[in-house]
């Protein structure tokens, strides 16, 4: 296992993100273009997207980043043109969530490894020099795991819905409203946490309420009308 | 922790909600419903981080 974890850590970053594009191309690609009824122009382009990997691993030793680039879009750009090709393949009826889930951590785990510089094999002994582990300028404070792991939770729990819409474009409408209000609560949630370490000045609070009051009144007359329109109802 | 913390985390949870409630109603396809919903969750998650940041000297 280490042996290949090496040889792969030798080889180029094009060489790399193959692991994770024939993973995500096997999830997501190869089973709309190889069911049953779909077009010739999907099965050719699906090959073609394995070509353009292959062609990136090869290219990549003569042309260097120049031909990952190129591998890249190929691959991103023939799977693209495989899924254009076979749209029934994506009715949300013929995808069930575990495939889905699998194929986001494929394309996910591309996209890093596309992006990222390639791997590096261990260092050499020699350039290693023992010494005292590096200090933190500044400790965690307790209780900041607890605020990341609330938003982390928040967000993680918006992504459950959606999954069995009927409609493509709702369902894909639902995706990207719960990955944006994930991430925005993710972001709170850090501000939130990080915002206790900062320098505080005396009788604070009110300045603080002040200078939201706006989004405060704004959130006031959100509530009250909602009570309203719920009584009305 | 002072009061405008507990406000602020108190903000975010809301939003949080607003949020949960404004996905189940798109998928429910009540657009209305979830129209208000999300806005009132961008609208909590701002003032939580307006409330959270710390005053600034006077």
């Amino acid at each position: 296992m280490a042996t290949v974890l090496e040889r792969l850590s030798a080889l180029g970053a094009a060489a790399q993100a193959t692991v994770p594009g024939v993973y995500a191309w096997g999830v997501t690609v190869a089973p709309a273009a190889w069911a049953h009824g779909s077009s010739v122009v999907a099965k050719v382009a699906s090959v073609l997207a394995l070509l353009a990997l292959a062609g990136g691993v090869a290219g990549e030793r003569r042309w260097g980043g120049t031909a990952r680039i190129y591998s890249l879009w190929g691959f991103v750009l023939a799977c693209a043109l495989t899924w254009s090709a076979t749209p029934a393949a994506f009715a949300p009826l013929r995808i069930d969530a575990p495939r889905g889930i699998a194929g986001m951590i494929g394309w996910g785990l591309f996209a890093l490894a596309s992006a990222a510089p390639a791997l590096q094999g261990r260092r050499e002994e020699e350039r290693i020099t023992d010494d005292q582990p590096l200090r933190p300028r500044k400790g965690l404070v307790r209780g900041d795991a607890l605020y990341l792991a609330f938003g982390a939770l928040a967000a993680g729990l918006l992504q459950l819905f959606g999954w069995r819409v009927a409609t493509p474009e709702r369902a894909l409408l639902v995706r990207f409203v719960g990955l944006a209000a994930g991430l925005g609560i993710i972001g709170a949630a850090t501000e939130v946490a990080l915002a206790r370490h900062k320098k505080r000045v005396a009788r604070p609070t009110m300045r603080r309420l002040r200078r939201a009051m706006y989004l405060l009144v704004a959130l006031g007359l959100l509530g009250m009308t909602g009570l309203l329109f719920a009584f009305r109802a | 922790m002072q009061f405008a913390d507990f406000l602020a985390l108190g903000l975010v949870l809301l939003a949080a909600a607003s949020f949960y409630m404004g996905e189940s109603a798109l998928t429910g396809a009540e657009d209305l419903h979830a129209l208000y919903w999300l806005v009132v969750g961008i609208v909590a998650l701002r003032a939580a981080v307006q409330v959270a940041r710390p005053a600034e000297k006077a």
